[in-house]
């Protein structure tokens, strides 16, 4: 299963929703896969802060989806977040965990989840998030897509991915802080709120 | 903690528009996690370590909602990663309040660190701050982390310590 076909699928099902994703050739990936999502998506480059940032954007904003593109390797840096969403339960975050079993962006060395034995999913029921699950074929990822994405509950999905990245897509240009403005400007039009306010000239 | 310095941090929080607090217990403020808990315009948030923490409180500010975390200083070292990715990488600001362990008058030798730590940590990060140990002055030095930090974009802090804990 190619990530870039599951971003297709999950990206024909977005549109008001708010994702927040990570790291290395998935961000180019999404950069290409929803561009319709461009504005409304906060590309990231870090470990272990993908979902909590979500989690925490799901708190602020209780009546809005957000969706977590996460990896296996950011969430092995930080698996308490699953304990958290546990339990906090927001009804209103769905999860995609992509699980290409490896280090991608820095030439694919192996992450934990490679040799089998530890199970993302598994981890995150025990957790008490018990819409968890794992999806090998891009038919059952769209399906909990589905679900996940109209549930009252915490959702994630494992995504079993093969650690290659879809060729010759364009290459997002753009760093965190232009990124931010784009993301915190998009929420603002979109929510009807301010964020990031004029100065004051006291 | 006295319950007077507890009200001044809660009315400091409430001034400053905090409506969401992320925090990891710990000793010295174990009179103010109860009083957050139970206070009907504040959202707690418990979570596992004080990084996540940091992060949850990113996606707060995300959100057009403000956060604080709040946590033992020793905290700040574990989430020094996402405040260095987030504050330098995105411009995406933290309010850290945190007890100021390891300080003069500290009795307890695993504290240490916390105190040797906590100042040069917060100095690499370029991150201002700011040392309270009089009641008077908690709930001005909050509404004033806040304000540096919705102009600058960037983390502050705010250290009790001295009296105002012990």
């Amino acid at each position: 299963m190619k990530r870039f076909d599951c971003m297709k699928a999950l990206a024909a099902r977005l549109k008001d929703e708010l994702v927040i994703l990570s790291l290395g050739g998935s961000v180019d990936e999404w950069y290409n896969a929803a561009p319709h999502m461009r504005e409304a998506s906060l590309f990231q480059q870090q470990l272990g802060c993908v979902t909590p940032q979500a989690f925490g954007l799901a708190a602020g904003l209780p009546h809005r989806r957000v969706v977590s593109l996460d990896t296996d390797g950011g969430l092995l840096f930080n698996l308490g977040i699953l304990a958290t969403l546990g339990n906090e339960q927001p009804k209103n975050l769905f999860i995609v965990v992509w699980d290409n079993e490896c280090y991608q962006s820095i030439g694919g060395p192996p992450t934990h989840t490679a040799l089998g034995r530890v199970d993302l999913a598994a981890i995150a029921r025990g957790a008490g998030v018990e819409n968890a699950h794992t999806a090998r074929t891009v038919e059952e990822f769209d399906a909990h897509c589905a679900r996940g994405l109209a549930l009252d509950a915490p959702y994630l999905v494992v995504a079993k991915v093969s650690g290659t990245v879809q060729p010759d897509i364009k290459r997002k240009h753009s760093d965190g802080r232009e990124d931010k403005y784009i993301f915190v400007r998009h929420v603002e039009a979109s929510e009807g709120i301010v964020i990031m306010g004029p100065s004051e000239h006291n | 903690m006295k319950q007077s310095a507890v009200d001044a941090v809660i009315r400091g929080l409430k001034r400053a528009g905090v409506s969401i607090v992320c925090y990891l217990p710990d000793s010295l403020f174990k009179e103010l996690y109860p009083a957050l808990d139970a206070d009907p315009d504040i959202r707690t948030i418990r979570v596992t370590n004080e990084g996540e923490g940091a992060a949850i409180c990113g996606g707060v500010f995300l959100s057009g909602k403000r956060a604080a975390l709040v946590m033992e200083n020793s905290g700040l070292r574990a989430s020094v990663e996402p405040l260095a990715r987030m504050g330098l990488g995105a411009g995406i600001p933290v309010v850290m309040l945190m007890s100021y362990r390891g300080e003069l008058g500290e009795n307890n030798w695993w504290a240490i660190p916390h105190g040797i730590t906590m100042e040069p940590v917060l100095n690499a990060l370029r991150v201002p701050y700011r040392i309270v140990t009089e009641e008077a002055k908690i709930e001005r030095a909050i509404v004033d982390a806040y304000s540096w930090s919705y102009a600058s974009y960037y983390h502050s802090a705010v250290a009790l310590g001295g009296e105002v804990v012990r």
